[in-house]
């Protein structure tokens, strides 16, 4: 098992440099429990899209925004968590349902159906030290073509 | 940050992508190419040969071209598709509605 663990607070600077910094540790891991490049992307892309979210709609109060990203690789499978002291929101009441209808080609709300296709579990969760915790994994062979946005 | 336009001709222009487009250069995307479609331009080959970034807000801001040039039988053309942007193309289906090249000269003779 690898893990990896990073504080920001800065979220914009969290955002430019989270892609290097998977790339690094991807680099690291030894090629027979490695995840693949697939589901790295797919990693990538999630974490873009959840620190992209709390940059453009998170409430931090008077707080100073701040995050912590916690990934895990076992056997190919990535799991992931991001720990931030926003005040949070429920992400099933705005997550759309599968057999939602979107408009055709969206302007907005892509993100989080975009999440969900590229994970197989995920959820944003109050903790018990008052903070957010958003949570996906993606198991080595998720397959994101059952949930396709369109 | 603004885009780099190579001009084609008076309806065709190439933007080359750069490395992301996110919400943080989306609005800079769309003043770019409304400036080409108020000048007249309808066809655009996006180079996307050296963009790591493709997200939700970015792609829609492509939809946005898209909607407003398609009326005119405008085209909107994804040229050397780089893999990270290939993820979000095929999650989102978007090969359905954008051709895609395998290059930017492909695309210009497609287009031409």
């Amino acid at each position: 098992m690898s893990t990896l663990a990073k504080e920001y607070t800065d979220l914009d600077r969290a955002l430019d440099e989270v892609r290097s910094v998977l790339k690094e540790w991807y680099n690291e891991q030894a090629p027979s429990s490695s995840p693949s490049s697939e589901t790295l992307r797919y990693t990538q892309l999630v974490l873009h899209e959840w620190i992209a979210n709390l940059l453009q709609h998170g409430d931090f109060g008077h707080r100073t925004p701040a995050i912590e990203i916690r990934l895990k690789t076992e056997n190919r499978h990535v799991a992931c968590a991001v720990i931030d002291n926003s005040t949070g929101f429920d992400f099933d009441e705005r997550l759309p349902s599968r057999d939602e209808v979107m408009d055709e080609l969206p302007e907005r709300g892509m993100g989080l159906r975009i999440i969900n296709a590229c994970t197989d579990t995920v959820s944003y969760l109050p903790t018990d030290s008052g903070y957010y915790r958003f949570e996906f994994s993606i198991p080595a062979d998720h397959d994101p073509w059952l949930s396709m946005l369109f | 940050m603004s885009f780099d336009v190579e001009s084609l001709s008076s309806e065709t222009v190439v933007v080359h992508m750069g490395e992301a487009l996110d919400f943080r250069n989306a609005d800079s995307f769309k003043s770019t190419f409304q400036a080409h479609v108020e000048d007249g331009v309808r066809n655009f080959i996006l180079d996307f040969s050296e963009t790591e970034v493709l997200d939700s807000t970015g792609l829609g801001s492509i939809f946005s071209l898209y909607r407003e040039i398609s009326p005119d039988d405008g085209k909107v053309a994804f040229a050397d598709v780089s893999r990270p942007v290939q993820v979000v193309v095929q999650l989102t289906r978007t090969y359905k509605v954008f051709r895609q090249f395998p290059s930017v000269q492909a695309a210009k003779e497609a287009l031409a």
